[in-house]
């Protein structure tokens, strides 16, 4: 699924950005990874979408290695990747079916396919009577509803997540982990990078990755207690 | 296909102003070329006939023996370059020259004596027209005691030369210029683009767009672009042809296929204009 092995990035002008990280994740695990703002969270997030590739040791992301993948073969591997992120990214100008639907467009999927898809993914995040707005016109855990959506509507393996309750209060927050529940509920493996230690608290069972100045400091997977 | 149209059209909405700059300068660069094209192909038609019609005439000194001047054109004969000989005599010359010159005939009227010289008229052979094999030619001929003068179309073959030379030239570089201009303003067409849909670009790249995918509608948006400004191009240079067609010389036009060619010379300017700038654009992902 997701390992990484003694994983080292460095940034040319800002040093260390994660140093000797190593964790396997397995398929359906739900897990957090927190730790303070310049942990290497998102770091963390853009190695596995392969945005950046490791400095040292090696990250694998079903099927694909870090050292051997190709430019041309990344856009295989984010189809098979859910993201989401703290700021949404929806395109402004198109409805909440529309952006959903953009995530089917890019892969080629005919009109035909895309549509039924879309609503059905729609539903399961309970945006069912809202896919006809344009994003100003809904709240903001609406509208990282309609980014869940958009992240699964490819039917990846791993919903990815960095910060996305950030930009959302508190009783938002909770809702918007619940929708992560339910799916994680239905066999997917769900990482969700939070510096917000409440929500871990809403998870007991959840694993929990913890970063500090780039190391992992604590992996409750390897029997170490939680708290 | 429907994300694909949707997206080229985006562009002319986007920036009208920088979209017309493209058109207009593609316009003008195949514009300039074609118009020298037309100069040199015309050049040419005329230089190929004038070529036809290479020839190095002998005139003779008057009185001189029938047997020497078949002598002189037995030799002149069996040269490699040449084609055919004929000889000219003073009463065929002036019979021709009243021919030709039926205006003047009055000239020709009541001569006492013919003042026209007999001559040899060699005409060569088309792999030996050009000027240095001409003058070989002649100078040869020209050792002939009993040949009094030698002339051959030297000098207007080499204008004209010249003058096909100087437009082929001129509209490489003139044309030149406005394809790499039309290279630059299609290059910031883009640009603008890009810049203007980072977040979208961003977007695609998350959910798994591929490089082709991306590009394939700023291509096509270029290629439409440049396919636009030859069309412009065209309508220019067929009012351009048409008014030097009325007003000076007859001229012979492209020929369909080539026109062809040109739009799409003008598609392909601007694919390739987008493609650059996409490479530099989304290397990274």
């Amino acid at each position: 699924m997701i390992l990484f092995k003694n994983v080292h990035k460095e940034y040319p002008r800002t040093g260390y950005a994660l140093q000797d990280v190593s964790f396997h994740l397995r398929k359906g695990e739900f897990t957090f990874v927190t730790g303070p703002s310049g942990a290497g969270k998102t770091t963390l997030v853009k190695l596995v979408t392969m945005e950046e590739r490791p400095t040292a040791g090696t990250v694998r992301i079903s099927g694909y290695a870090s050292d051997k993948i190709k430019t041309r073969e990344i856009p295989a591997l984010r189809r098979r990747l859910g993201i989401v992120f703290q700021d949404f990214r929806l395109l402004k100008n198109r409805t909440a079916r529309e952006n959903v639907a953009f995530a089917l467009e890019v892969t080629g999927a005919s009109a035909e396919q895309i549509n039924p898809k879309v609503l059905r993914t729609l539903a399961a995040v309970g945006l069912s009577d809202k896919a006809d707005h344009l994003p100003s016109e809904l709240s903001g855990g609406e509208q990282q509803r309609v980014a869940i959506a958009r992240a699964l509507v490819n039917d990846p393996f791993i919903l990815l997540a960095d910060e996305p309750t950030g930009n959302l209060d508190p009783k938002v927050a909770l809702d918007i982990l619940r929708v992560f529940k339910d799916i994680n509920l239905r066999g997917m493996a769900v990482l969700l990078v939070t510096h917000d230690r409440t929500l871990l608290g809403e998870h007991p069972r959840a694993r929990i990755i913890e970063l500090d100045q780039g190391r992992i400091v604590r992996d409750t997977a390897n029997g170490e207690a939680a708290g | 296909m429907a994300y694909t149209s949707r997206e080229a059209l985006f562009a002319f909405r986007r920036s009208p102003l920088l979209t017309s700059l493209s058109i207009a300068t593609i316009a003008f660069a195949l514009y300039t070329l074609s118009v020298f094209g037309l100069v040199w192909r015309n050049i040419d038609r005329v230089l190929a006939d004038v070529e036809e019609r290479v020839e190095v005439i002998a005139y003779l000194v008057d009185g001189t023996d029938p047997t020497e001047t078949s002598a002189l054109m037995r030799e002149v004969a069996a040269y490699p370059e040449v084609d055919s000989i004929a000889y000219l005599s003073k009463e065929d010359a002036l019979a021709r020259a009243r021919a030709e010159l039926s205006d003047y005939s009055a000239l020709y009227e009541d001569l006492e004596s013919n003042p026209l010289p007999a001559s040899v008229e060699i005409a060569l052979k088309s792999g030996y027209r050009d000027a240095a094999d001409v003058d070989d030619v002649a100078t040869r001929i020209a050792r002939f005691a009993f040949v009094e003068d030698i002339k051959y179309g030297e000098d207007w073959v080499q204008k004209l030369d010249f003058l096909q030379n100087l437009s082929l030239f001129l509209g490489l570089v003139v044309g030149g210029v406005f394809a790499v201009i039309a290279f630059v303003a299609i290059g910031a067409t883009i640009n603008i683009v890009l810049i203007s849909r980072e977040d979208e670009i961003a977007i695609m790249k998350m959910v798994g767009a591929t490089r082709s995918f991306i590009a394939r509608p700023l291509v096509i948006e270029g290629f439409i672009k440049g396919v636009l400004g030859a069309v412009i191009a065209l309508v220019l240079l067929t009012f351009t042809y048409s008014l030097l067609e009325q007003r000076v010389v007859s001229l012979s036009f492209y020929s369909p296929l080539q026109v062809a060619g040109g739009i799409l010379l003008g598609g392909a300017l601007g694919a390739v204009a987008s493609i650059v700038t996409l490479r530099r654009h989304l290397a990274t992902w």
